[in-house]
């Protein structure tokens, strides 16, 4: 089985931010980056489902040159080769643009299953992996925990809302949004770390997927960042008073109704 | 093999020998990569399944700790890929078990006792077979290594072991037979690096030899595990050995070389225990920081109060200066044509004093909560105390770092000495070693091409290492051989040394740094170098001047006559 995981490098979750001085996006030179931690799952999801069923493991990747770390570390996990389309003008694009990047690569390769994680730590639209399907033609599922693979199908659970799962059928090939915290991610090895080094990073630019330059930038997109700017901060207080017990039951019903915290 | 250059050695006989320590080694691109992968993965397993406190209290380690460790690979990083491991440089290896000792010291101690002592003579003596034979096994974490040379009377002086080794004519096998005690990882290690006396021919005269003894063979056993201050969670036992047969195609390097294999192993083994702490101070320092920026008294963070920033301060200058020392020292191992005995040496006993002083300060910013169990600066306190002590008593250092320097220069003297009696008869010696020598004297005591932004650190690097080299011939002049008894006198000559090196170790990384990024932007480094040079430079200063001008004789006395009545009897009351 020929596995793509699609994999984004994000801010680490920590990072201070700071919005550049145009207010459109945060200033990149100071920070560091992390892979996505669904696309974490995704990638785990494909190293298991290899190496229960054989295959291989592509991972497809796009972002500027330090991109290439969040790849050397998939491959370390054990990913057998990857992809990377090289653009430095990638991180304002939308989602509609990167699907259309990714899918262009991904007609290169014949691929069972198409991976990718639930949503990114950066924008969370959670939209790339099903506007990829829908741009590669596939079936697909989101929130996906757990697959199992069938002669030529897949059946996965998925995750609804308040505990409720469902259990679905689809025909390979197919793409996939997988949850986070679904299993126990490996660590990468020092074994798998120097084995990296050995395996194949292909370069894409924008020609190798038949694409022009116009066709992908910002004049483009149909999404338009106007302004980013940090949530202000707002105090309130409520205090409630009273015999304890109705206290209680009023705090409940705020709790409940106003906060919505369960 | 030619005589091997070494940096402080050469410190002793006034010359400074530039070339070796500039510029700052750097590992190439590609492992530093790798390492950084190699971080990101022991600090998410640690996150994930390491618990040191709780490893703190149980007293051990869980299985599932060192078999995830295995799984990952760190305990064959220094042993080469023929053999199953990852060939890790020195300096890569020190950096992962640096990291290993922010992470918990019992884990650092245990992968240690393995590693950077318990596997190291197979390593560096072992022959071909015997490495095939056991490297794989050590590699993998199916077996641990441990270093078997302290016994009850012989700590310190190494060489009074008296386990014996004799070979039984009729089979050929040595038999084995004595106690080793304070054995890192004795209560589990399958193979032990054990160090006996063997009778040299038929004088009978007894060397000491280094053996492969595994736990399989029969005689071997293990004593229970020693209660001890810290490091609960390592495993610290007797061994003993009971008629132990061991094969001769155990013996590990030549027979009767065993001290020099000992040593040389305690070399590279104690620079192992330097990035430990390292690794220790920077943790500290994080905790204590955290703590100082959010701990409000008089309403305000006590991070504002100048006694705590003094504290924050001296921190990171000293987990500076051991990191600039250790990774100088290693990157000198990994270029492999350098004596690097003085300067780890050094580094331990820096390193093992910073770690120290931090805790102890990290303590104090923490205050009551410091005291606390609950915290973790107790533990990191009864963890960082055994550094002053294992693998040499930082003492015992402190004379070797002396003597052996002056060795180096009283060779020198004695060699120009007898060369100038009889120029033509030694003209080998002269021309070979001793003008090579003299010539350096002359055109290398001074630190060329520094970044002018170090200029003033530079000049008093220079003006402190020719103090030394007066003083070190003041004393030399003075007491000859008796020297090794001057231990007053032998303390402050390393101690100039420790600092002379340690300045240099900075003075070289950032030299390094501003030549590669500009002086813009190294300006904290900066600070850090000028303020570690300032310190540094008086203290040298004031260990030269005590030289002559010292109350040794005094603390002598008082030390003497306290021990002839049994400690201190001059009560002032009652």
């Amino acid at each position: 089985m020929k596995i793509i995981v699609c994999m984004k490098q994000v801010p680490v979750q920590d990072s201070l931010l700071k919005i550049t001085d145009d207010s459109r996006w945060v200033q990149e030179a100071e920070l560091n980056y992390e892979i996505n931690e669904s696309d974490h799952y995704a990638l785990e999801t494909a190293l298991l489902l290899k190496e229960e069923h054989g295959g291989e493991v592509v991972i497809l990747t796009m972002g500027p040159r330090r991109v290439k770390e969040a790849i050397k570390q998939g491959l370390a996990k054990g990913a057998d080769r990857a992809l990377h389309i090289n653009n430095e003008s990638f991180t304002t694009l939308d989602i509609f643009i990167n699907a259309k990047l990714l899918a262009a690569a991904i007609q290169q390769e014949e691929a069972d299953l198409v991976l990718t994680g639930l949503q990114t730590d950066d924008y969370g639209f959670g939209q790339t992996g099903v506007i990829l399907a829908e741009k590669l033609g596939l079936p697909h599922a989101s929130i996906v925990m757990e697959i199992l693979k069938q002669d030529g199908s897949i059946k996965v659970k998925r995750e609804m809302e308040s505990g409720w799962f469902q259990s679905v059928e689809l025909p390979l090939p197919a793409l996939l949004t997988i949850q986070s915290g679904i299993s126990q991610i490996r660590y990468a090895t020092i074994k798998g770390i120097m084995m990296a080094k050995k395996k194949e990073i292909k370069e894409l630019s924008l020609s190798d997927l038949g694409l022009a330059e116009g066709d992908v930038d910002d004049s483009t997109s149909s999404l338009k960042f106007h302004k980013l700017y940090v949530p202000e901060k707002t105090k309130q207080a409520e205090l409630l008073e009273g015999d304890p017990k109705d206290v209680a039951a009023q705090l409940v019903h705020k709790l409940k109704n106003e906060a919505k915290v369960f | 093999m030619p005589e091997q250059l070494s940096f402080c050695k050469s410190l002793f006989a006034g010359a400074i020998e530039q070339e070796i320590v500039f510029p700052y080694p750097r590992i190439d691109a590609e492992e530093e990569e790798n390492l950084s992968m190699i971080l990101d993965s022991l600090r998410q397993f640690a996150k994930d399944h390491v618990n040191s406190s709780e490893i703190d209290r149980s007293g051990e380690i869980p299985k599932e700790i060192l078999g995830g460790l295995a799984e990952l690979g760190v305990f064959g990083m220094s042993i080469p890929e023929e053999y199953g491991g990852y060939g890790f440089s020195s300096t890569a290896y020190n950096r992962v078990f640096e990291e290993m000792a922010a992470i918990d010291a019992s884990l650092a101690v245990t992968m240690g006792g393995h590693q950077s002592i318990g596997l190291k003579a197979l390593l560096l003596h072992g022959s071909e077979e015997q490495k095939k034979r056991y490297l794989p096994k050590l590699a993998s974490g199916e077996w641990f290594a441990a270093f078997a040379l302290t016994e009850p009377g012989a700590g310190s002086d190494a060489a009074g072991i008296q386990t014996t080794a004799v070979k039984d004519e009729s089979s050929g096998d040595y038999i084995l037979n004595g106690n080793k005690i304070w054995i890192t990882n004795g209560g589990f290690a399958d193979f032990f690096t054990v160090f006996a006396k063997t009778p040299m021919g038929d004088g009978g005269e007894m060397k000491i030899s280094a053996f492969a003894v595994t736990r399989d063979m029969e005689g071997v056993a293990s004593g229970k595990e020693e209660e001890k201050l810290g490091i609960h969670g390592s495993s610290t036992t007797e061994l003993t050995f009971d008629n132990v047969r061991v094969p001769a195609s155990n013996l590990i390097g030549p027979l009767g070389k065993g001290f020099k294999v000992a040593m040389e192993v305690l070399n590279s083994g104690r620079l192992g225990l330097a990035a430990a702490c390292a690794g220790g101070t920077k943790k500290l320092t994080a905790l204590s920081v955290d703590h100082a920026m959010n701990r409000k008294q008089f309403n305000t963070p006590i991070a504002n109060f100048e006694m705590i920033q003094g504290k924050i301060s001296d921190m990171v200058v000293d987990a500076f200066v051991v990191e600039s020392m250790v990774y100088l020292t290693t990157g000198l191992i990994d270029r492999g044509d350098v004596d690097y005995s003085l300067e780890s040496a050094i580094c331990k006993v820096y390193g093992s004093e910073a770690a120290w002083r931090t805790v102890s300060e990290a303590m104090q910013i923490a205050g009551g909560l410091g005291y606390s169990a609950e915290y973790p600066y107790e533990q990191a306190l009864r963890d960082v105390r055994i550094n002053l002590i294992f693998e040499g008593t930082n003492e015992v250092l402190r004379a070797f770092i002396a003597l052996a320097g002056m060795q180096e220069h009283g060779e020198y003297l004695k060699k120009v000495g007898k060369a100038l009696q009889n120029p033509l008869a030694d003209l080998g010696v002269l021309t070979d070693y001793t003008l090579g020598r003299i010539k350096s004297r002359v055109s290398t005591n001074r630190l060329e091409d520094v970044h002018s932004a170090l200029s003033e650190q530079t000049g008093k690097f220079e003006e402190y290492a020719k103090e030394l080299h007066v003083a070190v011939e003041k004393v030399l002049t003075k007491y000859r051989k008796d020297v090794i008894h001057q231990e007053f006198l032998l303390q402050r000559i390393s101690d100039m040394v420790i600092d002379l090196f340690a300045m240099v170790s900075v003075i070289t990384r950032l030299d390094s740094m501003l030549k590669e990024k500009g002086e813009d932007n190294v300006q904290r480094e900066l600070t850090i170098c000028q303020t570690f040079c300032e310190d540094a430079w008086r203290r040298i200063r004031r260990n030269s001047r005590q030289i002559e001008n010292n109350i040794d004789a005094s603390r002598k006395k008082i030390a003497e006559s306290t021990c002839e009545t049994g400690g201190y009897d001059l009560d002032l009351i009652g």
